[in-house]
């Protein structure tokens, strides 16, 4: 192996600066004693994070948050793995403008899915704030079970399935025991993909808020802009821990690269 | 295979209902036709705010944004991507980890930090001071650059992976053979690997492109009401001033402008598979 370019060492590093130094100066203001962002921080204490997890806007906000993220990725993959085998293994006619239906809420702003679904259904029909953000969630989430179940489904070869229908399997059957365990791998990637971009989502869920139901990222948004206290930090600190401890479990089931293999293609 | 047609369409049938009813005739109602406004107003607004000079700098900001976060995710990324994809030490995995997992973690999350590097208290403005170089320090938070520096931070790591994705399809010998044909380590890059990874590179700068010139986090927080993009202006007119025509029209402006992006990135990714 050559030594590698100092320029592109120093590029990569570089990079690695922006992507990771401030997320450490979140952690490290997150434990100040102060009551302001300062850096270095005054003193040491545990404070902020007794008053992020006491401060009932937030802990209301992530139930909030789970409780979307959890039924929208599973309406997600109920629409989207049928549509992925309908796409990849049916005859279908106009196969592309399908496909391109099923990546629109990708390439669309979603500011503009967010404000067409707050006119059309939240104001026009009178429809409530969670099911219009379960309609939003769900769309948006779609292109990733379609790309990265797709993806899983592409690997398998269909003559298998034809083989098991062959010797007698009835459709169903050779669904369950030949696709599905190929399947398996894309599946649980995309649930995990589906739960962290809706639980993150800031556009549709900020468009979309009511006082009953807001999410935790546009609850704390708003309260940045108000206050300029390290309670933010405490918080952002928490989703910190409980993302690293997603992403070990991530890397134990299949492997880190594996699950983000699927989000280009 | 699914041999039926009718199956088929049945398995399809709930996504495309969502999809249409859900998101492209709302999308499109609200884009021509929202409440109350008509189609001809969305247009006129949208006439007015292309010659006004307000509206105009809003646009030219956002585009100047977009493309400086563009160069700089590419300039970036690209290099740590061929690094990341060329190594065979077992640090590569690693380091290829912790470049996707801010992907996994809130913006909001990754965006505080900067307003702890620049705020008024911050990093960066007190070592400024530590070191006499400005007293006070320059005002850092609320410009041009906390926005760009924000959203490179944001969009770096898709940058990254889509570009290791496409150097790692281009076979490492090729690299090998140029070198041992007499190219220097740059000639090697520029009429080799660069030109072999193009789709993936392009990829990767609509991604980057059309993701910085939509975003709505980062310009609010780092850029405030001083740095107004395109995302902010749309949210104040839907969500604050409830000005639906001036909506209509900048969402159909942004829109536009992605949807230029992506149709342009496709036809030169096809152009150079067509030409090969």
């Amino acid at each position: 192996m050559k030594r590698s370019s100092p320029i592109a060492v120093t590029l990569a590093f570089l990079g690695y600066v922006v992507m990771i130094v401030p997320i450490l100066f979140v952690v490290a203001t997150a434990f100040t004693d102060g009551d302001a962002l300062t850096f270095p921080p005054e003193g040491l204490s545990l404070r902020w994070f007794e008053a992020a997890i006491s401060y009932e806007p937030f802990t209301r906000a992530l139930v909030s948050s789970l409780q979307l993220a959890l039924i929208s990725t599973v309406l997600a993959l109920g629409i989207g793995i049928p549509a992925t085998l309908a796409i990849m293994r049916g005859r279908l006619p106009g196969k592309s403008v399908v496909e391109g239906l099923f990546l629109s809420p990708l390439i669309l702003p979603e500011l503009v899915v967010g404000l067409a679904l707050f006119q059309q259904f939240m104001i026009h029909l009178e429809m409530d704030n969670f099911r219009t953000l379960l309609i939003g969630h769900t769309a948006i989430l779609l292109p990733y079970t379609v790309r990265v179940t797709g993806a899983s489904l592409a690997l398998a070869d269909p003559a298998l399935e034809d083989a098991a229908r062959g010797l007698g399997a009835s459709a169903w059957r050779s669904f369950w025991t030949v696709t599905l365990p190929v399947l398996r791998p894309g599946i649980i990637s995309a649930a995990l993909l589906s739960f962290v971009t809706s639980f993150n989502n800031v556009p549709i869920s900020l468009l979309l808020q009511s006082r009953d139901f807001r999410t935790l990222p546009v609850t704390m948004l708003d309260y940045v802009q108000q206050n300029y206290t390290p309670i933010v930090a405490a918080m952002s600190t928490l989703l910190l821990a409980g993302t690293v401890v997603l992403a070990f479990a991530a890397e134990r089931i299949l492997g880190f690269a594996r699950i983000f293999g699927g989000i280009n293609r | 295979m699914i041999r039926s047609r009718r199956i088929a369409l049945v398995l399809l049938l709930p996504g495309l209902v969502l999809l249409v009813a859900g998101v492209v005739i709302p999308a499109l109602t609200m884009l021509l036709s929202p409440p109350r406004v008509s189609t001809g107003e969305v247009f006129d607004r949208l006439g007015r705010m292309l010659s006004d000079p307000y509206d105009l700098a809003i646009i030219w900001r956002t585009l100047r944004i977009g493309l400086t976060v563009t160069g700089l995710c590419l300039v970036l990324g690209f290099p740590t991507a061929y690094l990341l994809a060329r190594s065979r030490s077992r640090w590569a995995g690693v380091l290829l980890a912790l470049a996707i997992f801010p992907l996994l973690l809130s913006n909001v999350v990754r965006t505080y930090g900067w307003l702890v590097v620049l705020g008024r208290n911050g990093v960066v403005g007190q070592t400024i001071e530590g070191l006499g170089l400005a007293d006070p320090a320059p005002q850092l938070l609320y410009t041009e650059l906390a926005v760009v520096l924000g959203l490179t931070q944001l969009f770096l790591p898709l940058a990254i992976i889509t570009c290791y994705s496409a150097v790692a399809q281009v076979d490492a010998n090729l690299d090998e053979a140029a070198r041992g044909l007499g190219a220097g380590r740059m000639r090697t890059l520029w009429s080799v690997t660069i030109p072999l990874s193009m789709p993936g590179i392009a990829m990767a700068a609509t991604l980057v492109f059309a993701g910085a010139v939509t975003a709505y986090t980062t310009p609010y927080l780092l850029g405030g009401s001083r740095q107004t993009m395109l995302a902010t202006q749309l949210f104040r007119y839907s969500g604050v001033s409830l000005d639906w025509a001036a909506a209509s029209a900048t969402a159909l402006i942004m829109t536009v402008l992605v949807l230029v992006v992506y149709s342009l990135s496709t036809a030169i990714t096809r152009a150079k598979a067509v030409s090969r």
